[in-house]
């Protein structure tokens, strides 16, 4: 590749192309407070003001290809600072969204894949899951106090019903102690759906509002199945 | 669609608490620790629904434990654990640990033995840091793990 062709032709770029995104980046002052408070500022020359500027100048190719907007945490320490609060965070999601689906980095869009064909990222089965909430339970019930404890799974009517992050039914099992002693403690009258448990919504991270939507509507799906007076949903 | 009712993780803590559904022995942990305010239960809650979650946890945090203190900077300045966006499943770890630096600073100046958080993200990542920051002995806990420890049966 030869220096010219690397170049970009300023005069050429279709800088209405994303005019469309409702994210103030054109009040960008330029001031670079953004780039000052973020952690990955550098990191593959990147910074968020070079964002905003790309975005502002329609850049669209150049930005969507970039690893930049996979490594900001869409914290949002950025926008805080931004005298023009320009939404860095949700510019850095409609990047995101734009990437073709098979090019999203790691395991974010072949988990969310997952969760939408079976209910949870793993693909974990329901009689799978199941075991392992009642083995935990059984841990649970040889500790001293907790001897009575049980871990309600489809119960109808109860006050609580909890949705589970999977790695807690993976390798961090222990973890789903807690809740569940102290929901024994409280003498709380509380449930496990057994499909469609997952708490992670993975499409929040990827831009996928449609699989966002589908993700919470089952959550919901679960509340109305099981007459469940009120949600906690601790992912 | 039925109607229902919805808790976030610190208003059922506080609910059992304040009505005594749970009690609690302050005395059964007695390290030093701090709190770490994800970003998305506060700075974004705030921006999105026009509330953070910034006194909620600081209320259970008192309830649990003698001594406990802020990182600086909190709140609505906090910095990120770098574990955010779902960039623990993005493969860039080096990425995510090198973002971690700012995190782990922090918790070194509060001279704490545990950090708490209310976040699955943030305990993976803190978990993650804690090895190549030299932080091995730091505790890494949910604040629902320490109401959990504590709890009088």
């Amino acid at each position: 590749m030869t220096e010219t062709d690397k170049m970009i032709e300023m005069d050429n770029l279709n800088r209405g192309c994303l005019r469309s995104w409702p994210h103030s980046q054109d009040y960008c002052v330029t001031c670079g407070a953004c780039s000052s408070s973020c952690p990955v500022s550098g990191i593959d020359g990147f910074d968020p003001r070079k964002i905003v500027r790309m975005v502002s100048l329609g850049m669209q190719e150049e930005i969507v290809a970039s690893r930049w907007p996979w490594i900001c945490t869409m914290c949002a320490k950025c926008e805080n600072v931004c005298p023009m609060e320009v939404d860095i965070p949700g510019l850095i999601r409609k990047i995101r969204s734009m990437r073709d689906r098979d090019k999203v980095p790691g395991i974010l869009h072949k988990g969310l894949d997952m969760a939408i064909q079976t209910g949870n990222n793993l693909g974990l089965p329901q009689e799978d899951f199941i075991f392992i909430l009642q083995d935990v339970g059984e841990e649970i019930a040889q500790e001293p106090g907790f001897e009575d404890f049980m871990v309600p799974v489809d119960k109808q009517g109860a006050n609580i019903l909890t949705t589970i992050h999977n790695k807690l039914v993976n390798t961090h099992t222990d973890d789903l102690k807690h809740w569940w002693k102290i929901f024994f403690a409280a003498k709380e009258d509380w449930t496990v759906p057994s499909i469609n448990w997952e708490g992670t919504n993975w499409g929040l991270f990827t831009g996928d509002d449609e699989k966002m939507r589908i993700m919470a509507g089952r959550v919901a799906e679960n509340m109305e199945r099981l007459q469940a007076k009120n949600l906690l949903w601790p992912e | 669609m039925g109607k229902f009712g919805t808790y976030t993780v610190f208003d059922l803590l506080i609910k059992y608490i304040q009505i005594g559904q749970i009690k609690l022995d302050k005395t059964k942990i007695s390290v030093k620790a701090a709190y770490h305010d994800p970003c998305n239960y506060g700075r974004k809650a705030k921006k999105l629904f026009g509330h953070g979650f910034f006194d909620e946890p600081r209320w259970i945090l008192d309830q649990c434990l003698e001594e406990w203190v802020d990182l600086y900077p909190a709140g609505m300045g906090q910095y990120c654990c770098g574990g955010g966006g779902g960039t623990l499943v993005t493969g860039y770890d080096e990425e995510r640990i090198f973002y971690g630096r700012k995190k782990m600073e922090q918790i070194k100046a509060a001279e704490v033995q545990m950090i708490v958080v209310p976040c699955h993200s943030c305990h993976g990542q803190l978990n993650a840091l804690k090895k190549t920051h030299g932080m091995e002995d730091l505790e890494v806990k949910y604040l629902w793990e320490l109401v959990a420890d504590i709890l009088v049966l």
